[in-house]
């Protein structure tokens, strides 16, 4: 005790952090750009890199020029969105509901995304409005989740999850319901629910990035509450974190983004899953930089994943969902083992 | 009750779990500023869950608990959170988050909007150091909580608190699962700030012993009841506290500190 305070000065104690820091983002935005790189540089035309690279930097008007601009570009960045997208609003979910196993569909958004699809190609088939119906079933699943969870005080946070549980089985049911009530061909729901990212115009990706900025821009001033809120909501209410304010808005925000990526990509699994899960072990479960590294991290999965779903030639176009599915879930089995060996859960 | 200032004040508080039995029927008693006040009692007595309440982490059915002037439950979560820390049982931390990121969690309630949108203040930086030295967990604070034996996580929760900067603090069992070392460590950290800090300390345990040498009052709950509260000599020579344990004690004083210790024989 006799050691009182020597506070060292700001700089001197940060800066092995902060250039670590440093390094961190440089890798990961460097990621980010090698894997969009990656995307625009392949595709169904062969295209030599030289003639992509030309093209990037002088958006003429000559066939490669469209390509880049019109077909690959959007597309590309459309996959890092949503994976950026889904792999925070996992972290968000996973705090949120204090469950390493939480993904952003856990309440209810995926069930609800599906039920609206399905309405709308049952009601107004071959119109466009499949997505946008998808984005507000999403979310009016969540918030029914949380209606019905509200003032349940201490066993909020699980009433929600089995709300969210319960929807899902409800909406998933309706939507079996209406699907075999129709007797129609049913391919477009089915690829949608498979998740793919097809077909993508700069308006979609501008209308889904202004979602997702949103989103984030509410997860921004909330990250240091998510520490707390996995201190336990007793010890978060203690040092000060409105506990049910902040739940409400980490909510709001991870279901931003999840209908926000399920507009513009269907249902894509494990992205949410297990990209939070990874970075947790590189960085740590600080949300100052998990949540940042996450969404980067995200955002390159998907755009590696994407562009492996259009190029693997015997195959033809697969839909994105099936190969991260085909990545994530042996990995969550691996973990799963390490935890069984005896090794703390992330 | 006491001639100091009371901090905290209960007004006949009745608390029933849901489902359960009433776990607090009827308690009123006030604690003075400054002053370290042990509740103890057998196991089911309401302890813990008279802590939650004076914490506002559970709301009072009947009656109320009342900080300084003004109804505790009139507080803002923030607000509270600046006059009363807790030091936790025990806390899962499945996510293992690191020790100074911990400590750092107590600042919560003191941040600005920019401190919430930005970097932390360079007044919150300091006074997580200040909060690591005093618990001597500096050496510690890049180590994450899962890799802390219990005395260290135990300090470092104390250091949490102690970044609250609050002038009331509540223990629950603080040196549950330590050994006697380092629960006396503890302890004479918590005389510390009680002796040079005037900090307000209520404290839920079950060494009589320990109560006996440390603390300045002692309220003993029995079901739901406070059935003695006064100076720790009264208490602990209360003939009632024999029956209220269902024990018989031997009744000495420490040689050296003169307080009364009790003995099982």
């Amino acid at each position: 005790m006799t050691n009182l305070h020597q506070p060292t000065s700001a700089a001197e104690r940060r800066s092995p952090a902060q250039r670590r820091g440093t390094a961190r983002w440089f890798i990961w935005v460097l990621a980010c750009l090698m894997a969009l790189l990656l995307g625009v540089v392949h595709g169904s035309t062969a295209i030599p890199l030289g003639a992509v690279l030309t093209a990037l930097i002088h958006p003429g008007r000559g066939i490669v020029a469209v390509i880049v601009w019109q077909i690959r570009l959007p597309r590309i960045v459309a996959a890092a969105l949503v994976g950026g997208a889904l792999a925070s609003a996992g972290a968000t979910m996973q705090a949120l509901l204090q469950n390493p196993l939480a993904d952003p569909y856990i309440v209810g958004a995926s069930a609800g995304a599906g039920l609206g699809a399905v309405v709308v190609e049952t009601v107004l088939p071959g119109t466009l409005l499949m997505a946008p119906a998808a984005f507000f079933g999403a979310l009016f699943s969540v918030f029914l989740s949380w209606t019905l969870s509200r003032g349940r005080g201490r066993s909020a946070m699980l009433t929600l999850l089995l709300a969210g549980y319960a929807l899902s089985v409800m909406f998933s049911a309706i939507s079996t319901f209406l699907m075999f009530a129709r007797e129609q061909s049913l391919s477009a729901i089915f690829a949608w629910e498979m998740g793919g990212i097809h077909g993508m115009t700069w308006t979609t990706v501008a209308v889904t990035g202004v979602i997702m900025l949103l989103g984030l821009t509410l997860l921004v001033p909330e990250r240091r509450h998510m520490n707390a809120l996995l201190m336990g909501e007793d010890v978060a209410l203690s040092v000060g974190v409105p506990v049910r304010r902040s739940q409400g808005i980490l909510l709001l925000s991870a279901s931003l983004l999840t209908a926000a990526a399920v507009y513009a990509g269907g249902l894509i699994g494990f992205v949410g899953l297990v990209v939070p899960h990874v970075m947790r072990r590189l960085v740590g479960a600080e949300h100052e930089r998990l949540l940042p590294m996450t969404f980067l991290a995200g955002a390159t999965f998907l755009m590696l994943a994407d562009t492996l779903a259009e190029n693997l030639p015997p195959l033809g176009l697969l839909p994105v969902g099936v190969i991260t599915a085909f990545l994530g879930g042996p990995y969550f089995l691996y973990l799963l083992a390490d935890r069984g060996r005896g090794n703390r859960p992330n | 009750m006491q001639a100091m200032a009371a901090v905290l004040s209960l007004d006949d508080v009745e608390f029933r779990w849901p489902g359960g039995e009433p776990a607090l029927g009827g308690v009123s008693g006030t604690v003075g500023e400054g002053t370290w006040l042990a509740v103890i009692g057998p196991n089911g007595a309401g302890k813990s869950t008279l802590l939650k309440v004076m914490a506002g982490w559970e709301q009072p059915d009947v009656g109320t608990v009342r900080l300084w002037d003004r109804p505790l439950a009139s507080y803002r979560i923030r607000e509270r959170a600046r006059a009363i820390a807790v030091v936790p049982q025990r806390v899962g931390h499945p996510y293992d988050l690191t020790v100074r990121t911990v400590v750092a969690l107590g600042r919560t309630s003191r941040h600005r909007w920019w401190d919430r949108v930005g970097r932390l203040g360079e007044d919150h930086v300091q006074a997580v150091e200040r909060a690591l030295a005093l618990t001597e967990t500096r050496t510690l604070s890049e180590r994450r909580m899962s890799q802390l034996s219990g005395g260290e996580e135990k300090r470092v929760l104390l250091a949490m608190a102690l970044a609250q900067e609050t002038p009331i603090l509540l223990l629950d069992e603080p040196t549950a699962f330590l050994d006697p070392g380092h629960a006396r460590d503890f302890l004479e950290r918590v005389r510390l700030l009680v002796r040079d800090q005037a900090k307000t300390v209520v404290m839920a345990y079950h060494d009589l012993v320990t109560v006996g040498l440390y603390c300045d009052r002692i309220w003993a709950m029995d079901r739901g009841r406070l059935v003695l509260a006064g100076s720790a000599e009264t208490v602990l020579n209360h003939p009632e506290l024999q029956r209220l344990y269902g024990l018989e004690f031997m009744r000495l004083m420490h040689p050296r500190h003169h307080r009364p210790m009790l003995l099982f024989p």
